[in-house]
């Protein structure tokens, strides 16, 4: 694993964590099954990124923190059922809006 | 609500149908579950009663080689999970036991013996 943690979690370590387990914690408040899908869609997500990105790279991984954050914000509003994720590959015919 | 099934618990006992063999009947509630007369809500848990559902909790995350867990085992470095496994881990363990663990706290908790801990000594433990 690119990013294991050591023995103490360092400040941005423990933010990630945070938002990790705020998004759990919102999962929990929606319908069962939309439950399953914002768990999967979110776990993938941050386990790609721990594999992807360089644990170095404060200013990106700010960036996905302060994005995470915002969208953390719009599942806990109750308007909103769920997330869904669509790849956007580098044929434009194939991008689909959900 | 206690005190009610409590009584009821204790008025089933004589009730028993009585062998060919003259043996005299005992009574069969369990051991296991603790008397709880008089009590507005439940008596702590046993520290046998949190291990085992601890353990049940961290074997059934699919990740975990059930095999490999004891109640001493380290869950990134004997089980070979990563911290957001972690996360994961701590919130099963909030919902089989009813309860909501700070952050604080959640990031401590590495290991099955350090849950066990936490959550032994925890009032609201269910």
């Amino acid at each position: 694993m690119s990013t294991s943690k050591g023995k103490k979690l360092s400040g941005m370590q423990k933010q990630v964590l945070s938002l990790y387990r705020g998004f759990l914690r919102a999962a929990r408040s929606k319908p069962t099954e939309d439950r399953r899908q914002i768990e999967s869609i979110v776990s993938a997500e941050f386990q790609r990124n721990s594999k992807q990105v360089d644990r170095k790279n404060f200013l990106y991984i700010e960036y996905l923190l302060r994005r995470g954050k915002k969208q953390l914000d719009q599942l806990k509003s109750p308007d909103t059922m769920g997330l869904s994720a669509f790849n956007v590959s580098s044929s434009k015919k194939q991008n689909a809006k959900t | 609500m206690a005190l009610r099934s409590a009584v009821l618990r204790y008025i089933r006992v004589p009730v028993q149908t009585l062998t060919a063999t003259e043996s005299k009947p005992q009574p069969q509630w369990s051991l296991r579950a603790s008397l709880r007369l008089f009590s507005s809500h439940d008596v702590h848990l046993t520290k046998e009663e949190v291990i085992d559902r601890v353990l049940d909790v961290v074997k059934s995350f699919p990740k975990v080689d059930p095999s490999q867990v004891t109640p001493n085992v380290h869950f990134q470095k004997d089980l070979g999970l990563d911290s957001l496994d972690n996360v994961e881990i701590v919130m099963a363990l909030e919902e089989e036991f009813k309860l909501e663990i700070p952050d604080k706290e959640a990031d401590k908790i590495d290991a099955c013996n350090l849950a066990i801990e936490y959550i032994y000594n925890h009032p609201m433990a269910g």
